[in-house]
């Protein structure tokens, strides 16, 4: 992966100014993935995939459906362990510890891989007991702690002022989009250090998907973001690296505005721009 | 024409249509034919006089309520042998109810319209509720106590009136010391025997111990004899009231006031009173004891039994069903064996429900049960306590044969419940049990209440396995007391479906207690739809709150 | 990258409207040279009626420019278009307005004429050092629009090779002007007519140039302004 370019979109006026020799930036690493092959039965979704996930940046996937940027994502926080077919060899590092060695804790793993899913999936409880999920689950249950936590992850999600004032009502009662927030806020609730959306707007009217896409620019102040979409152009507004997989393959990862103005390979190419294969 | 009306469907909707109105049809067939038969029973008839031509000619008074009547051909009476008037159309007969069964042998008769010089109505008909013998109809003459005339004539009726609810206060207080508190020292005598006896089979029966029992016993049985003087005054004062009454044929009877339950003066009754009436034989029938081989009196311990025995069945089958499909369904390795296993309960509900009762008799009562018995209560051995047939045995039998439908509707419920839900919940680090125990079962219950509703229902109405296995015709109490450990899972108990079976044909007085049939039948359906109605109220909540993520 | 056909998009329509914006590109080039070729004969021959047409014909310039600009904003506002399609939009913005700035150059030239014509030394002259470097220019533009038109960037070189000729025969023009100013005063005129015209001509020639580091952004993803011979050289092989 390359390391050059620092933020996507905006001109860094000042490395510009610094002059054409400055160094470039370092990011830091938090997931690394090596070597990673995964079967479904006999069948291979996922060939030799190697790739790094820099820090508190959003890393998107994209391809055609059938690609296996799901199955890689739900390798990150080992939701394919669900799946009784899967066989995964090959090591993914989260802060260089590889998550599918024997004593790694599955449940303790996701609680610093947080997930939120393709559609909305509030649990049909109170708004405010589905923010406080994970926590009662980590056997919090302390009425100042709970609310505090709550309140934080709700503004986090950008959905407090939405919904502070009926926390006690049924979180099937929300619209889509703020569903979607609330599934956001209840992710980070336990402050996750990665946070793994998989196609979290495709569900959304426009409106929506540009409140998450503006929420997902803030959450990458805190946490490291990956993200998977089938929306070409939701991969280029949100994220600053961009990973193209095509049949269970990564073909070609950089950053955004590098992938998008000037791929390197013509797969990526010929995708991001339409054609035909 | 016709084929385009056939291509046009409507003989299709017409069909369905058709199967809807008959099985409609024959629900409210069912329930109108119980509902008016059985609410009729408490109805005060009114007491007809009639003079009656028997047929040696003699002209004889007879009292009765008329019960039924029927038309029958003139053409077809004279062949069974009536004697028919010539410009005789038809012949009406009426069935009587002539009560009096110690006068006369016989509840009921016939009467031909034709042989009936007159009849009235007179008020002063009364009918007596005794606690033997059926009802009594005759004409109050006087009321004695002690041999003594307290009133006759027109002062009787106020005086036996008082008597009566006199009597019966006395007759309850007979019965609370009898049932309640003599009840309870037989109770501790029986367990006190049964204590000495395992200290003795435990070779720990010493002196001490001995003389501690001893005591407790002699203790008892000084209370025993201070309830025993109670009584027997108490029987004094209500075995010296007497009724006397003067039955159709003229005769007149000593009816003691310990044996009279109610009188009434039907034909005297205005609509209210009748009302009234007829409410508190309702009441006595939901909250009374049986009488007289259960063809009197009221139910009481056959809802009781019936509620009791689907509630225990369903605290037993409900967790045991719900834990199996989770098994099936979320642990287990889908394959083969599953689906063998799957195959395997199906069947099971489909098995005979007096299959369940022998495999309940021959598996539980004898083996369980007995075992039970030789570990646990070596003491009261020959007499069994759980190898003989009971609540526990009954209640465990049913479960088993509705345990299919609470595991097959439980894992439809499981099955539905979307794969994000569960995936949302592991994505927060809880554990399959955790996501189990905080999401998917709360989302299922609509779909386990729905499995519960089923099993409820079907047990409620089941009665072939329980005959074998602890419904008897008369408990002599109920499986719920005041005598510690409060509910007695070994004690054998009434049931609804049974007690309908019971006095329908097992009775010495059917033709007497059709009535009651219908009226137990009625209430066994209400019982049922009032337990599903809850269930359902409760399901329904629960659906609206879990008002799962569909579309 | 060395696919730099502007078709097999899953969408035709897209190819369509790629298509019509290539071959309005084209368009407006062939209307340039024809412009410039225009200018230099009317020049040359001191021809005014022909020069006066140049005049009025870099309308036409004008409006296809405007035309073009409105097609590329279009397709980018509805298609969104990404890598080589969005290089090539790009490409075309800054090419237009480079040919309309050629186009302008040659206005320059046919006002010269107009102005030349009443000076009756210049009727007979043909001004053989200005048709040589407009053949020179003309066929760097001619290149340039090939290339663009083929999508290659082969010729690339050779084309700015061929600006430091014409670099170097405008400071060779420039002198022999300077030379005939000293002679003969008289010579002033037309050597500061001819000077205004070889001044159009070198920077047709530039514009030529940018068209061609555009052409090498459009097709290679590589910016190549302000970078020596050498470093341009590697990268149009894709080194």
């Amino acid at each position: 992966m390359t390391t050059e370019q620092t933020r996507t979109h905006a001109i860094d006026m000042n490395s510009i100014l610094r002059g054409r020799d400055h160094a470039p930036e370092q990011l830091d690493i938090t997931i690394k993935i090596e070597n990673l092959n995964l079967h479904y039965g006999q069948k291979q979704a996922l060939h030799n995939i190697n790739m790094e996930i820099p820090k508190r940046r959003v890393t998107a996937y994209i391809g055609p459906s059938g690609c296996g940027k799901s199955t890689l994502l739900r390798c990150i926080n080992r939701m394919n362990d669900l799946v009784d077919s899967a066989r995964i060899d090959g090591k993914i590092l989260l802060d260089n510890e590889n998550i599918y060695d024997k004593s790694v804790n599955v449940a303790a793993l996701r609680r610093r891989v947080g997930m939120v899913f393709q559609k909305p999936n509030p649990f049909p409880k109170s708004i405010f007991e589905n923010v406080a999920y994970g926590l009662r689950i980590q056997g919090i249950n302390d009425k100042r702690t709970l609310d505090e936590t709550v309140e934080n992850a709700l503004r986090g999600a950008a959905l407090w002022d939405e919904v502070k004032d009926r926390l006690k009502d049924n979180a099937l009662g929300l619209s889509g989009g703020q569903q979607q927030r609330l599934v956001i806020a209840r992710a980070i609730a336990i402050e996750p250090e990665v946070l793994l959306l998989d196609e979290p707007a495709s569900a959304l009217d426009p409106i929506s998907t540009l409140k998450i896409e503006e929420l997902i620019n803030e959450l990458k102040e805190k946490y490291t973001i990956v993200i998977v979409t089938h929306n070409m152009q939701q991969a280029a507004r949100v994220s600053d690296y961009t990973a193209f997989m095509y049949m269970g393959e990564l073909i070609e990862i950089d950053s955004t505005s590098q992938l998008f103005t000037k791929p390197k390979k013509k797969q990526t190419e010929d995708y991001i721009t339409g054609r035909y294969g | 024409m016709i084929s385009s009306w056939f291509k046009s469907g409507s003989p299709w909707i017409w069909l369905n249509a058709a199967a809807v109105s008959a099985c409609l049809i024959m629900i409210i067939g069912v329930l109108g034919l119980i509902v008016v038969r059985g609410i009729g029973h408490f109805w005060p008839a009114q007491v007809t006089q009639f003079s009656y031509q028997e047929a040696d000619g003699q002209v004889k008074t007879i009292f009765a309520e008329i019960v039924d009547t029927s038309v029958t051909p003139a053409a077809a009476a004279k062949i069974s042998g009536y004697k028919m008037a010539d410009n005789e159309e038809d012949l009406v007969q009426y069935q009587i109810k002539t009560g009096n069964r110690d006068v006369t042998g016989a509840d009921f008769r016939w009467l031909q319209e034709h042989n009936i010089k007159s009849q009235d109505q007179p008020t002063d008909l009364m009918v007596v509720e005794r606690r033997e013998w059926g009802n009594f109809y005759g004409q109050l003459v006087a009321v004695k106590e002690n041999g003594k005339t307290l009133a006759s004539d027109r002062q009787a009726w106020p005086v036996a009136k008082t008597k009566i609810d006199e009597a019966l206060a006395v007759y309850d207080e007979i019965a609370h010391l009898e049932k309640k508190e003599i009840g309870a020292i037989n109770y501790s005598l029986e367990q006190l025997r049964l204590k000495g006896r395992s200290l003795e089979l435990k070779d720990q029966l010493d002196e001490t111990a001995k003389v501690s029992i001893e005591n407790e016993k002699t203790e008892l049985k000084k209370q025993y004899e201070q309830y025993q003087i109670q009584l027997r005054t108490l029987y004094q004062k209500i075995r010296g009231a007497s009724l006397v009454a003067k039955t159709d044929s003229g005769k007149e009877v000593d009816i003691s006031l310990a044996k009279v339950v109610m009188i009434y003066q039907p034909n005297n009754m205005n609509l209210f009173q009748k009302i009234g009436h007829y409410f508190s034989k309702l009441a006595e029938f939901l909250t009374d004891d049986p009488r007289e081989a259960n063809t009197e009196g009221g139910i009481f311990p056959a809802i009781f039994g019936t509620i009791m025995m689907v509630l225990i069945m369903s605290i037993i089958v409900t967790p045991f069903g719900v834990i199996a499909a989770v098994y099936l369904r979320e642990y287990a390795k889908q394959g083969f064996t599953t689906q063998l296993i799957r195959i395997a309960v199906n069947n099971l509900a489909g098995v005979p429900s007096v299959v369940y009762g022998v495999f309940g008799l021959g598996f539980f009562v004898y083996i369980l049960g007995g075992n039970i018995d030789k570990l646990f209560y070596p003491e009261s051995a020959p007499a069994p306590v759980f190898g003989t047939p009971g609540l526990l045995w009954a209640s465990i039998t049913l479960a088993l044969l509705t345990l299919p439908v609470v595991i097959v509707a439980t894992e439809e419920g499981l099955a539905r419940i979307p794969k994000s839900i569960r995936e949302g919940s592991l994505a927060l680090g809880a554990t399959k049990f955790e996501t189990l125990w905080n999401t998917v079962l709360p989302m299922a219950s609509p779909a386990i209440m729905t499995g519960m509703i089923l099993a409820v229902a079907r047990a409620a109405g089941e009665v072939a396995p329980l005959m074998l296995v602890g419904v008897v015709k008369l408990a002599p109490t109920l499986p719920l007391d005041g005598n510690a450990p409060f509910i007695h899972l070994d004690r054998k108990f009434m049931h609804l479906g049974f007690h309908i079976y019971d006095v329908g044909f097992q009775s010495p007085n059917v033709e007497a207690a059709r009535p009651l049939v219908y009226a137990t039948a009625l209430l066994l359906v209400l019982v049922i739809i009032g337990l599903n109605l809850s269930a359902i109220i409760i399901r329904n909540n629960l659906r609206e709150k879990y008002r799962a993520l569909e579309g | 990258m060395d696919n730099t056909n502007i078709g097999h998009h899953i969408s035709g329509q897209f190819n369509k409207e790629l298509e019509d914006v290539r071959n309005h590109v084209l368009t407006m080039g062939g209307l340039v040279e024809e412009q410039i070729e225009q200018a230099i004969k009317a020049f040359t021959t001191a021809n005014v009626e022909l020069a006066e047409l140049v005049i009025k014909q870099d309308n036409q310039i004008d409006d296809l420019e405007i035309a073009l600009d409105r097609e590329c904003t279009q397709i980018m506002a509805l298609r969104q278009p990404t890598a080589f399609d969005l290089r090539l939009l790009l490409t075309v913005l800054k090419i237009i307005n480079e040919l309309e700035r050629v186009g302008d150059l040659a206005e320059v030239i046919a006002k010269m004429t107009i102005h030349t014509s009443g000076i009756e030394s210049s009727k007979n002259d043909p001004y053989y050092e200005v048709q040589h470097m407009a053949d020179l220019v003309k066929s760097m533009l001619h290149d340039a629009l090939d290339s663009f038109a083929r999508m290659t960037v082969e010729q690339v070189p050779a084309i700015t090779s061929k600006d430091e000729n014409v670099d170097r025969e405008y400071a060779s023009i420039l002198r022999q002007q300077v030379t005939y100013m000293m002679e003969d005063p008289r010579n002033i005129t037309r050597t500061l007519n001819v000077l205004w015209t070889v001044r159009s001509l070198e920077r047709i020639g530039d514009h030529a140039c940018n068209i061609c580091e555009h052409l090498v952004y459009m097709i290679k993803g590589e910016d190549v302004r302000h970078i020596s011979r050498e470093e341009l050289e590697r990268k149009v092989k894709g080194e």
